[in-house]
């Protein structure tokens, strides 16, 4: 493919700029471990809570990609609305002999009923994705990749303006039973009881850590069924699948249902640290899939251990420049962590054009 | 009719932007009405849809297609004649905004600033944007599909970081408040009265105009010899070239096309275009802070490029109007569906299941103002019926306006054997 | 199958059509038939006539056509006014960054003008007033500038709110040309600078001067080794501009000075480490609700003890109902330069609170109705200042708002703009401590108890560093 045999600039310049600083990282890194242990056993503990969650949201992006071949840019709006049914269902109904309140309020949470809830809003959240690809998706099978782009982006308009509208003022609590509380590793318990100067590891870092595991066993298992090597072949040629009998349709509402439950998932994550540490879904919440996106082609768009690998180098990344990198923050102007994963994105596809683990295109003549 | 329609004895002919009779005596007819818009002139004041243009409420987002129509044939000459989908159009209209502001704008206590006239900042934020072009495609061309159009989202952040900084600043004026962009005044030099006055009102030649019916009138004449050139691209070598690396690059190369070199100038040609564009938006809109440079932006482009149609100059032009003028016509269906409420027949029945006036009422949109919840307000409402908008034309027609502007034209054209 | 297709398009776009081309026809409708004739007289020498002329033009119309309340007779006109109302503009934003708060401030001015049209209006004229949403867009809020500035059925006599600083800044040029007076819905400490804002009338304490206050009081109440972060741009440092200098006024040692060095949307780990670091006493944020939370969450996980405090709008009592309640119970201290919803029994607050409970009983509890009300009591009583002066053309309300000293009756220090900058800037703002106990998240204004979660602590007060600032520019300077 390349014009050029043996040297390409890019790919050159590129990974050898890449080995010099991966190099730099690890120096730095066995540096800070030898001397400032706790800081870096919480930023790692950040970093892996942050990549689990991009890793969950990418996967959604994946999967529907692989089915689809679609780009889904409502994957935000799912990700609101679906932690609104959870709101909705776990703080505003306290669905079935449960009752659960905010933890502020009074009456502890109560883990039966909410999980119960958070089951229920991942139904309704796959009933919403099987009904946008049956309304949305469906009719534009065949249809230029772009085009289908723009239709979920006008998805995304019209779910965003429920979402919006329902967040009413600003919050609307999920009653997640851990709230921001976690554990601190090391340090000394002060007269107030509070820890000072350990590593601070949230709960929430370890849930999205569990529950990113879960997903991702659960896909590589599914993959191996008889419906997800259907998945596979309808991923690698829908024309031949088509032909050998496979029911195309059922493969495309199965990877939108999917899809749609790890929005959803991702979007109770991003309510809670360390994204937002309010535990409630806000008008911010939706931006967690724009955040995800270079992980997702970091890792490559087709590609579900990409998707894993992916969000994990993004937010290895953007905490540990956001924490090494603070003192710098006058040169690299303020804010800079929000434009890491773009960088190590570009940088990325320098060397690998199709991210890490995704096929390349076969360009024929 | 009496001669084929898709039948030509010479490539010059086919190649000729207006090739039929028909074609030239809609495009007079065209012009005149778009110069006569924005004028009360005892005629046009009667007739429906351009009469609303005198009402300068209508000038102002009318102007704004023009400058959109600028920007988007810059992409759509990346996109749809060279086949490299960018989300990073944004960006580049950002940077030709700033180039023009640096050349033209005034410079202050915080921002630079040269106060140099029109004919050097327009063609300077067009090279401005170029240059950073050349310098991205590099990266560009290794990438495709949807992997260029991911890295290109990435240059709108880097680019809205970029004016956050301290030198950013210098160029893009403070974070919240903006800076003030040159205006469109025509002057030879530095001099202080400006040879033509356009930002303010006043006389010219022989009638009175104001701001903005001036400034419509010089927008149009930048979009004319942008669409013109545009056209002229297309239709040269380089067009040719790009065309067929769209349509398969490897073919191309084979050919003799130098792929790497073709794409960079389809950078370079599209970022000139999002440069002037970007520079006469910022112009036109007298002040904006860096953060408008934004994803929502960019996007609006690709939706441009797809409701009007990929690949095509009118088809962008009708996407534009689609895209800018879009929600406020919604907006103005959902207000006059709102006066419709009290009236008798269909409208009135519509309005009535449509919207709540009070309680016991239960329509999905409120009149009034409330807080959000359900019902929904008006303003969310037209937020939402856009979206579904788009969702509908394209599913109905995913060769976008474009598609629909040839099925219609065929129909003529092949009368009366049409089918 | 394919003809029907564009043909069902060509349809639809037909009837977008026709309702754009319906909608002139219905505004002459309703405005009644001696308005129709005189939009069309008016459209028709459109932009080429000069204000005076249509002044007098319209002076005549009215005379003519002058059989209601006999104060019309003698009162000056021109645009947005006519016998029977008085059209105010509200360019506001109402599906964007800010719509919650927004759509609620636009609901409380919405009771006001009901109550007062009710009590007979104006001069004996009924409000109206003309929302528009700009969605926090700059050039959707040009657009809809020109239409309230026009001369059509939508055009205003004033500008009763304008949201957002980069909007309001995008059209301060305009509204000295229009003799339209605004007022923000922003509290940058330029708005007084004639330079800036010569026709956008600020209302209440500025970002820097609220800083002064509360930095003050936090530092006599928690300590002197401060912290200060903000947003990037005028809110967010003009409000720390304020911070530095009380610092730099009482001797406070600002052991972070993270002035601009919060950008929201992005991680916060930076900002968190440096503060976590910096060991201050005090933390004084000019930043927006969602990212304090991250910040604030971020640094107390980290084991940060320090009290926080900021400017208006960094806290919103929404939050107290979150994971990060207890901490801001604990940590929070809510500055602000209005009383807060149902905090007092002072006049002007049992007005609203009784409005509110008569014609939205259903309304969420909400502290920001009190910014809605105030607007229409300042706006009430500038047009009424142009009644007396016999000139309610847009001029005389500019002129109007010019002279008065509106009475707050308690919601929040009295305000005018009479006189020099310094003289009529406002210095005064509150405190708040925060106290879960006094919350009701779900509580709307018609629950006796609904409450906010605020208890007064001090205010209206003024520090002597704000009481000594002298403006000759903003605090900080942005252009």
């Amino acid at each position: 493919m390349d014009r050029i045999k043996g040297f390409n600039p890019f790919t050159s310049i590129g990974s050898s700029a890449l080995t010099v600083f991966i190099a730099a990282v690890v120096l730095f890194l066995i540096n800070r471990a030898i001397f400032e242990t706790t800081v870096l056993v919480q930023t790692l503990a950040k970093a892996l809570g942050l990549g689990a969650v991009y890793a969950i949201v990418a996967l959604g992006f994946v999967l529907i990609f692989k089915a689809t071949q679609v780009v889904n840019f409502a994957q935000g709006g799912l990700a609101m609305v679906g932690a609104l049914f959870l709101s909705f269902l776990a703080v505003d109904e306290h669905i079935p002999f449960t009752t659960i309140q905010n933890p502020l309020i009074g009456i502890g949470p109560s883990w039966f009923g909410w999980g119960l809830s958070v089951l229920v809003a991942l139904v309704f959240a796959a009933l919403l994705g099987l009904v946008i690809e049956r309304i949305v998706i469906r009719p534009m099978i065949g249809q230029p990749l772009f085009s289908v782009a723009i239709i979920t982006l006008g998805m995304e308009a019209f779910l965003r303006t429920f979402a919006n509208d329902s967040v009413r003022v600003q919050l609307r609590p999920l009653g997640i039973p851990w709230g921001t509380g976690g554990f601190t590793l090391g340090g000394t318990v002060g007269d107030n009881g509070i820890t000072t100067g350990g590593a601070f590891v949230a709960w929430s870092y370890v849930a999205a850590v569990i529950t990113a595991a879960v997903a991702f066993v659960a896909v590589f298992l599914f993959y191996r069924s008889r419906m997800g090597v259907a998945m596979r072949a309808v991923a690698f040629d829908q024309e031949a699948a088509m032909a050998n009998g496979i029911n195309v349709g059922l493969v495309f509402a199965i990877a939108w249902a999917a899809g749609a439950v790890l929005a959803t998932i991702g979007g109770i994550y991003a309510t809670q640290p360390p994204i937002a540490q309010t535990g409630a879904v806000q008008i911010e919440t939706q931006f967690i899939a724009f955040r995800t996106l270079p992980a997702v082609i970091l890792g490559g768009l087709d590609s579900v251990q990409g998707a894993l690998v992916g969000g994990l180098i993004i937010g290895l990344a953007e905490i540990s420049a956001g924490q090494y990198l603070s003192q710098f923050s006058g040169q690299l102007g303020a804010g800079y962590p929000l434009i890491v994963p773009y960088v190590v994105m570009i940088i990325g596809l320098l060397v690998r054009p199709y991210g890490i683990f995704g096929t390349p295109e076969v360009r024929r003549v | 009719m009496y001669r084929r329609p898709h039948m030509f004895t010479s490539y010059a002919s086919e190649a000729k932007i207006l090739s039929s009779t028909t074609q030239r005596v809609a495009m007079a007819v065209g012009l005149t009405v778009l110069v006569l818009m924005p004028f009360d002139l005892p005629v046009i004041n009667q007739l429906p849809f351009i009469r609303f243009l005198g009402d300068s409420d209508w000038l102002r987002p009318v102007s704004t297609v023009l400058v959109f129509v600028i920007a988007a044939i810059g992409l759509n000459i990346l996109a749809g004649v060279a086949g490299q989908v960018s989300l990073g159009h944004g960006f580049f209209m950002g940077v030709g905004a700033y180039s023009a502001a640096f050349l033209g704008g005034d410079a202050t206590a915080t921002v630079y600033g040269h106060g140099l006239p029109i004919w050097i900042w327009l063609p300077g934020a067009g090279v401005g944007a170029a240059l950073v072009g050349m310098l991205i495609a590099p990266i560009a061309v290794r990438l495709r599909g949807l992997y260029l159009a991911i890295v290109t989202l990435g240059l709108v952040f880097i680019g809205i970081h970029l004016g956050n900084t301290d030198w950013g600043r210098r160029f893009a004026g403070d974070p919240g408040l903006g800076r003030d962009f040159p205006t469109l005044d025509i002057r030879l030099w530095k001099e202080e009265n400006p040879l033509v006055s356009v930002s303010d009102d006043g006389q010219w030649l022989w009638f009175d105009a104001a701001t903005n019916q001036k400034s419509y009138l010089v927008l149009l004449a930048i979009m004319l010899v942008m669409v013109l050139l545009a056209k002229n691209i297309v239709r040269s070598r380089t067009g040719r070239a790009l065309q067929a690396i769209r349509d398969r690059d490897i073919a191309a190369e084979v050919m003799g096309i130098a792929e790497f070199r073709y794409k960079v100038i389809a950078f370079a040609i599209s970022s000139f275009f999002a440069g002037v564009g970007g520079a006469l938006f910022a112009s036109l809109v007298g002040k904006l802070p860096a953060s408008e440079w934004d994803l929502f932006l960019s996007v609006e482009f690709v939706a441009i490029l797809l409701i009007g149609g990929l690949g095509s100059i009118t088809g962008t032009i009708f996407g534009t109007i689609f895209v800018v003028l879009g929600p406020l016509l919604i907006e103005q269906a959902t207000r006059w569906l709102d006066r419709q409420t009290e009236s008798e027949g269909i409208f009135g029945i519509l309005a009535d299941t449509v919207l709540t006036e009070g309680p016991g009422d239960f329509g999905p949109v409120s009149t009034g103002t409330q807080s959000p919840g359900w019902p929904l307000n008006v303003f969310d409402w037209n937020v939402a019926l856009y979206g579904v908008l788009i969702i509908v034309f394209l599913i109905f027609e995913p060769l976008g306006l474009y598609g629909i502007w040839l099925n219609i034209k065929s129909y003529f054209q092949r009368w009366p054997f049409s089918y | 199958m394919k003809r029907t297709k564009w043909w069902a398009m060509l349809v639809a776009l037909v009837l977008i059509a026709a309702s754009c081309g319906g909608s002139d026809d219905g505004d002459d409708t309703a405005a009644g038939g001696e308005d129709a004739a005189e939009s069309t007289d008016e459209s028709a020498d459109d932009e080429s006539e000069d204000g005076d002329a249509t002044d007098d033009e319209d002076t005549t119309d009215e005379g003519e056509g002058g059989d209601d309340a006999g104060a019309a007779g003698d009162i000056a006109t021109d645009i947005g006014v006519d016998d029977e109302v008085i059209r105010i503009g509200y360019n506001a934003d109402l599906s964007g960054l800010f719509a919650p708060l927004v759509l609620q401030i636009i609901e409380a001015t919405e009771v006001y003008w009901e109550g007062v049209n009710e009590a007979g209006g104006i001069g004996g004229r009924m409000v109206e007033p003309v929302i528009l949403d700009n969605a926090y867009d700059v050039p959707k809020h040009l657009e809809n500038h020109e239409i309230l500035s026009g001369e059509g059925a939508e055009g205003v006599v004033m500008i009763g709110q304008s949201t957002g600083s980069p909007h309001t800044a995008a059209t301060s040029d305009l509204l000295v040309e229009d003799d339209l007076a605004a007022l923000p819905l922003s509290w940058y400490s330029g708005w007084g600078d004639e330079a800036i804002g010569k026709n956008v009338f600020e209302v209440q304490t500025n970002y820097c001067l609220e800083s002064m206050n509360g930095m003050t009081h936090m530092s006599e109440t928690h300590g002197t080794n401060v912290a200060i972060i903000s947003f990037p741009g005028e809110y967010g440092q003009d409000g720390a501009q304020g911070a530095k200098l009380a610092a730099e006024a009482l001797g406070l040692n600002v052991v972070f000075d993270g002035e601009g060095a919060v950008v929201p949307g992005s991680d916060q780990t930076p900002v968190i480490t440096e503060i976590v670091n910096s060991d201050a006493d005090v933390v004084w944020a000019t930043v927006n609700p969602g990212t304090l939370a991250e910040i604030m969450g971020g640094a107390i996980q980290q084991g940060f003890q320090g009290q926080w405090s900021g400017n208006s709008p960094t806290y919103n009592f929404q939050l107290l109902a979150s994971d990060l309640g207890p901490a801001l119970d604990q940590f929070y201290t809510h500055s602000t330069y209005t009383a807060l919803w149902n905090t007092d029994d002072t006049p002007g607050m049992t007005e609203v609170v009784e409005a509110m409970r008569e014609r939205r009983p259903d309304a969420p509890v909400s502290d920001v109705y009190l910014i809605g009300w105030i607007n229409g009591i300042i706006v009430q009583t500038i047009l009424e200042q142009a009644v007396e002066n016999g000139d309610l053309t847009r001029a005389g309300v500019l002129a109007a708002a010019n002279e008065v000293s509106v009475d707050l009756k308690g919601l929040a220090p009295n305000q005018t703009w009479a006189g020099d900058w310094n003289d009529f800037v406002v210095r005064e703002s509150y405190v708040y401590d925060i106290d879960s106990s006094l919350l009701t998240p779900e509580g709307t204004v018609s629950d006796e108890g609904a409450g906010t979660g605020f208890s007064l602590i001090d205010g209206p007060f003024v520090s002597e560093t704000a009481a000594n600032h002298e403006f000759s520019s903003a605090c900080f300077v942005a252009e």
